[in-house]
C-alpha cells in the first residue's frame, strides 16, 4: 500500500512585515517559514497506518515549492515519511488552488498510492480546496474535514468519521484510491527531534519539474490558475471613541460628531 | 617492662589438629575463590556498559579520592553522627583487617618463604593495644548505626518509593533492610566474638606467663578474662570455649569476605573506585553525542558508560538525595536514589548473567521493577542537589537527562515541552516572540544600549530569554543596563543576533537543538568585538561557561553578582542610601551549586546595608525554585505543591522578613508567583538583587530611571 501525502511549506508573519512592491503578497523577507499545521497531522495518520500494519506500507510526501520547501519536506522525512517528491519551476509562482491540484493531481497519476491525504487547509492561504481540486482531477472520491479513520491496507474501503453541527459524528465509508483532507486534532503528531531531522538531511529528495509530470508552462502559474489575487492590504482598523461625562454632555458630542460625519459625507 | 622474647606473640594454631589447619585453609581459600568469582562478575557487568575515557590522571584521581575516604568529608556533610558512627567502624575495620593481613604475611609468606619474623616481642603488643581500641571503635560506631536505624525513624532511610504504590513488588524493598541488619550483625558479631576469644585464651592459657603478664596490652579482653575467671571458668572449659568461638569467629570472617561482591558490603570498592572516576562538572558540563552514534541517549542498560554502571553500585542507600531532591520534597514521583537502586537491579538481573539477554530484555524505559518511568524523568529539575550532596560520587543528572534524551527522540514528553521545543527551534526563543524583538526592552532607556556587533565594547552583556522578553525581568534588565551605563562600564548587547543560551534545552534532553542554539551563539559572539562576557541569567552563564567551550566558545565570563561587587570595589558605584532590610538570599542553583557563587551576592548584600538572614537551605544546599532542566515550561500538577511554594514557606518563617533576595530571571518569576499563592504577599517581598542595587544608589538623573 501507498499513502501519498501532500504538505505545504506556509509563511507566517513576523511581527512587523511589509507588502511587496506590486502590493498582491507580503515581502518574503518577514516571512517564518514552518511546515502547514494541517499537514502534521494528516502525516502523522498515514505514519501511524503504516506503523499498525502487518504489510508494507510506503509514505510518500509531495510538496509543490521552491527549494525552501527542502527543510519542511526534511520536517516530514524526520517524522516517519519513506521519500519525499518536490515539483518545482519558475512559472509554478502565482499558481492559485486549482493549478497547485493539478501537479498533485498529475504527481498522484504517477506515484498511483492507495489514498491521496492533504490538509484540510492551509495556514496561510486558507482556500481549503487544493486537496478536493485534486481528486476532482484524478476523478477519485473524496472526503472533506475527516477526523477519525480507520483504513486497513490491502482493503478496499476505508471508514471516516466527520463531525457536522450539533455534535452530531458522520461515519462514512470510501472506496479507494481516494482523496482525504484531514482535519486537526485526529491524532497528536509526533516531535521530530533536531538530531532526527539532521539525519534526514541525508535522505534525497526528489526534485520533479513539469516536464517530468507531462505539464506545461499553460497548466500551472497565472496561465493554469482560474482565479487571481488582485491586491493584499491591511484594512484600515475601525475607531471607536467612548464619550465621558453627563447625559447633556454626551449627547452634545454625539451631536457634534454627527454633524461632522453628515458634513464629511456631502 | 616486658621482655622482648619470641615467645610474646599471637597465639593462632594451637592446640589445633594437622587436618583443622588444613581445613581452615581450605575454607580459606575457597572464601578467597568465592570473592574472586564475584569480583569478576562486577567487573564484567561493568564492562559491558559503554567505553568511556576518563580525562585526568590516576594519580591525582587516586589521592583524591584517598583524601575523601580518609577525612569522610564527603560522608559527614549534613549528617555528623552518622558520619562520625562511619569514621568509627571505617577505622575500626582498616586496623583490625590491616592487623589480620600483617598475620598472614608474617605466617604464611615472609615467615615461611624467608624466615622473617616480626610479630613479636614489643611490636606485637603495641599492635594488640592498638586492635583493641579498633574493636571498640568498630563495635561503639555499629552501635550508633543500629539505633540511628532501629529508633531514630529518618525519613531518608525509609525505603518507600514516591515512584511506586503499596503493593508493586519494588515499593519499599524489605529485602534492603533486611540486609542492612544483617551488615550490622555480622560486624557486631565478628567483633564481639574477637573479643570474647581474646578473653577465653587468656583464662586457658593463664600459667603461661608470656601471655598472662602481658594480658592489659588487651584490656577488653583482659577485662573479660577477669569476669570470666571470677565466673568460676577453668583453663579447660576456656580452651573448650575458644576452640569453638575460634571456628565461629573464623568462618563467619571468611563468609563476610566471600559475600563481598555479592552484598552491600561491596561499597567498600564501589564508592571508593566512584569517588575516584567523579567529574567535577558531571551536571554542569553534560555530554556530548558524538556525530558519529546513531543512538541518541539511554535506551537500554548497555547505553550507560561502565563509569555510569560503577555509580549505581556505589549507592549506599544513604538518602541524602532523597532528602535534597526539590521534586520528592513536593511528592513528585521522583526519588534520585530510587533512580539511582532501580537501574542498578536492572543491571544486576540483567548483566551479571554468564551470557547477555537480548536487546529487548535491555530496555530501562518502562514501569516494570527496575525500569524508570517517564513521569520519574520529568519530574527531574537538573537542580544538581542530589549530585552534589552524593558522598560517594553518583552523578545522577547525567544519568537522567541521558535517559531523557530517548523520551525527546520518541517525543514521549508534555505536549507543552514539545511545543515550546518547536518555538524555540523556530525563533531562537521560548517566548515565541519575533527575533527583531529580543533587544526591544532596551527602547524604553534614555540612552543607546549598543549593538557589540556593530561596534567593540568591553563587556557583552547575554541577556538570555527571560531578561529579554518577559515583562517583569524586562524591568531589571532596563535598571541593570542604567547601573552600567552610571558606573561607565563600555557594553553591548547582540540584539537579535542572540539566541535561547539552550542551558534548559540540553537538560530536557534536546541534544540536537542545542546543538543549534550553541553554535549559533557562538558564531555570534565570534562576530562581536568585546574583552568578556556578563550575563544576568545563571543559565545562560553556566553553559556559555562550562558547555560551550566543547563547541569552540571559550570566554572570559561572569555572573553580573562579580561584575557588580568589583564596581563598587573600585568606586564606580557607590551605595549613596544605605537599605536597612532584613533580606534573605535564595542561592540559584545554576550560580550556586553549579559555579559556586556563593560569596559575591552576599557581599553585595553587605554593602548595600541589608541585615542578611539565612534560611536553613541555602549555598549548597539551596532549594531549587521548580523552574530547572525545562519544567518552567511544563505547569506543575494542580492542587500539588510546587517547590517554589516550598521554598516561599520556608522564608516566611524568618521573623520580620522584608525581601526576599533572588538573583536569577527564572527565580524572580517563580518566586512571584508563590509569594501570592501561598497567601504571603503584602508580608514581605520578592525583588532581585539588582533592584536593591537601583535603591541603594537613587539614579543620578530622575531621567535616567527608565519607565
Amino acid at each position: 500500500m501507498k499513502i501519498l501525502v501532500a504538505v505545504k511549506q506556509v509563511a507566517a508573519l513576523d511581527e512587523d512585515f511589509a507588502i511587496r512592491d506590486d502590493g498582491r503578497d507580503v515581502d518574503s523577507d518577514f516571512f517564518i517559514r514552518d511546515l502547514n499545521e494541517w499537514d502534521d497531522f494528516s502525516l502523522e495518520e498515514a505514519v501511524k497506518i503504516r506503523e499498525s500494519s502487518a504489510e508494507p506500507v510506503e509514505v510518500v510526501v509531495v510538496s509543490v515549492g521552491p527549494d525552501e520547501a527542502d527543510e519542511s519536506l526534511r520536517k516530514c522525512l524526520a517524522k516517519g515519511a519513506d521519500r519525499a517528491i518536490r515539483v518545482w519551476d519558475t512559472c509554478i509562482e502565482y499558481s492559485d488552488s486549482i493549478a497547485i491540484a493539478r501537479v498533485l493531481a498529475a504527481v498522484a497519476k504517477r506515484e498511483a498510492p492507495n489514498m491521496l491525504f492533504a490538509g484540510v487547509q492551509s495556514s496561510d492561504q486558507s482556500f481549503a480546496s487544493t486537496g478536493i481540486a485534486a481528486a476532482a482531477l484524478l476523478g477519485w472520491p473524496h472526503a472533506a474535514v475527516v477526523s477519525n479513520l480507520t483504513c486497513t491496507p490491502g482493503a478496499n474501503l476505508a471508514v471516516f468519521r466527520r463531525e457536522l453541527e450539533g455534535g452530531l459524528l458522520h461515519e462514512v465509508e470510501i472506496q479507494c484510491p481516494a482523496v482525504l483532507t484531514i482535519q486537526l486534532g485526529i491524532n497528536t503528531p509526533r516531535y521530530a527531534s533536531l538530531r532526527s531531522i539532521k539525519q534526514a538531511a541525508a535522505k534525497p529528495i526528489e526534485v520533479l519539474s513539469l516536464s517530468d509530470l507531462a505539464l506545461g508552462a499553460a497548466d500551472v502559474g497565472e496561465a493554469g490558475s482560474s482565479s487571481r489575487v488582485r491586491r493584499m492590504y491591511v484594512p484600515d482598523k475601525a475607531r471607536a471613541q467612548l464619550i465621558e461625562g453627563d447625559a447633556a454632555q454626551q449627547a452634545a458630542r454625539l451631536a457634534q460628531i454627527i454633524h461632522a460625519f453628515k458634513g464629511a459625507a456631502s | 617492662m616486658v621482655s622482648r622474647t619470641d615467645a610474646v606473640t599471637r597465639i593462632l594454631f594451637e592446640a589445633f589438629s594437622a587436618a583443622e589447619v588444613r581445613l581452615f585453609y581450605l575454607l580459606g581459600y575457597a572464601a578467597i575463590a568465592i570473592f574472586g568469582y564475584g569480583v569478576y562478575v562486577q567487573i564484567r557487568k561493568y564492562r559491558r556498559g559503554a567505553a568511556l575515557k576518563l580525562e585526568g590522571g590516576l594519580w591525582a584521581r587516586f589521592g583524591a579520592m584517598l583524601s575523601s575516604v580518609l577525612s569522610h568529608r564527603t560522608i559527614e556533610r549534613r549528617d555528623r553522627s552518622a558520619g562520625g558512627a562511619h569514621r568509627l567502624i571505617f577505622y575500626g575495620f582498616v586496623l583490625l583487617f590491616a592487623g589480620t593481613a600483617t598475620i598472614t604475611l608474617e605466617y604464611d609468606i615472609l615467615e615461611p618463604l624467608f624466615g622473617i619474623r616480626f610479630w613479636h616481642g614489643q611490636f606485637y603488643l603495641v599492635f594488640s593495644l592498638v586492635l583493641d581500641i579498633a574493636g571498640v571503635a568498630l563495635i561503639a560506631g555499629l552501635a550508633f548505626m543500629m539505633y540511628r536505624r532501629g529508633w531514630m525513624r529518618l525519613p531518608k532511610l525509609d525505603y518507600a518509593r514516591p515512584d511506586r504504590v503499596p503493593g508493586d513488588p519494588d515499593f519499599d524493598r524489605p529485602q534492603y533492610r533486611r540486609e542492612d541488619w544483617a551488615f550490622l550483625w555480622i560486624l557486631l558479631i565478628i567483633a564481639c566474638t574477637g573479643y570474647v576469644l581474646e578473653a577465653a585464651r587468656l583464662v586457658w592459657l593463664q600459667d603461661r606467663a608470656d601471655i598472662w603478664d602481658t594480658r592489659w596490652w588487651s584490656p577488653v579482653g583482659a577485662l573479660l578474662a577477669e569476669g570470666m575467671r571470677t565466673a568460676g571458668l577453668g583453663e579447660r572449659g576456656a580452651g573448650l570455649l575458644r576452640h569453638g568461638l575460634w571456628w565461629f569467629h573464623g568462618l563467619i570472617a571468611l563468609l563476610l569476605i566471600a559475600l563481598i561482591p555479592f552484598t552491600k558490603v561491596k561499597h567498600i570498592f564501589t564508592a571508593a573506585a566512584s569517588l575516584m572516576v567523579r567529574d567535577p562538572l558531571a551536571a554542569q558540563r553534560l555530554p556530548r553525542i558524538p556525530d558519529s552514534q546513531e543512538q541518541v541517549g539511554a535506551a537500554r542498560i548497555t547505553d550507560f558508560n561502565w563509569k555510569q554502571l560503577l555509580n549505581l553500585d556505589a549507592c549506599t542507600k544513604c538518602g541524602r538525595c532523597h532528602e535534597a531532591c526539590p521534586a520528592r520534597a513536593v511528592g513528585a514521583p521522583l526519588s534520585p536514589r530510587d533512580v539511582i537502586l532501580s537501574l542498578r537491579e536492572f543491571a544486576k538481573s540483567t548483566l551479571e548473567s554468564g551470557v547477555l539477554p537480548d536487546a529487548a530484555e535491555l530496555d530501562i524505559h518502562g514501569k516494570a521493577p527496575g525500569q524508570v518511568a517517564m513521569e520519574t524523568l520529568w519530574s527531574c529539575r537538573t537542580c544538581m542537589a542530589c549530585v552534589e550532596i552524593c558522598p560517594v560520587a553518583v552523578e545522577h543528572v547525567p544519568i537522567i537527562v541521558q535517559m531523557r534524551r530517548k523520551l525527546v527522540e520518541e517525543g514521549a514528553m508534555d505536549p507543552l515541552l514539545t511545543k515550546t521545543l518547536q518555538t524555540i527551534h523556530k525563533t531562537g526563543n521560548s517566548f515565541g516572540e519575533s527575533k527583531r524583538k529580543r533587544g526591544a526592552w532596551s527602547k524604553a532607556l534614555p540612552f543607546p544600549v549598543k549593538d557589540a556587533r556593530k561596534e567593540p565594547v568591553d563587556v557583552l552583556w547575554f541577556v538570555g530569554d527571560y531578561a529579554s522578553f518577559d515583562p517583569r525581568n524586562q524591568k531589571v534588565s532596563q535598571v541593570f543596563a542604567s547601573l552600567l551605563q552610571e558606573a561607565g562600564v563600555n557594553f553591548g548587547i547582540l540584539y537579535d543576533g542572540e539566541s535561547n543560551a539552550g542551558n534548559d534545552v540540553r537538560r530536557v534532553g534536546e541534544e540536537g537543538l542545542y546543538e543549534v542554539l550553541a553554535t549559533a551563539n557562538v558564531n555570534a559572539l565570534a562576530g562581536a568585538s568585546f574583552k568578556s562576557v556578563v550575563t544576568t541569567d545563571p543559565h545562560s552563564y553556566n553553559t556559555i561557561r562550562n558547555e560551550y567551550p566543547d563547541f569552540g566558545g571559550k570566554y572570559e565570563i561572569e555572573h553580573y553578582t562579580t561584575l557588580a561587587k568589583r564596581l563598587f570595589t573600585e568606586g564606580r558605584l557607590q551605595v549613596t542610601n544605605p537599605l536597612k532590610y532584613r533580606v534573605t538570599f535564595h542561592d540559584p542553583c545554576h550560580l550556586g551549586r553549579f559555579n559556586k557563587g556563593y560569596d559575591a551576592p552576599r557581599e553585595l548584600l553587605a554593602l548595600l546595608g541589608c541585615e542578611l538572614v539565612e534560611m536553613g537551605r541555602c549555598k549548597a544546599n539551596s532549594f531549587c525554585c521548580g523552574a530547572g532542566g525545562g519544567r518552567i515550561w511544563v505547569p506543575d500538577p494542580v492542587g500539588a505543591e510546587k517547590p517554589a511554594q516550598n521554598r516561599m514557606k520556608e522564608a516566611a518563617a524568618i521573623p520580620g522578613l522584608e525581601v526576599y533576595v533572588v538573583s536569577c530571571p527564572k527565580d524572580l518569576t517563580m518566586f512571584e508567583d508563590a509569594l501570592k499563592t501561598t497567601g504571603n504577599e503584602g508580608k514581605f517581598v520578592v525583588k532581585e538583587l539588582i533592584e536593591l542595587i537601583r535603591e541603594a544608589i537613587p539614579a543620578r538623573r530622575a531621567e535616567e530611571v527608565p519607565a
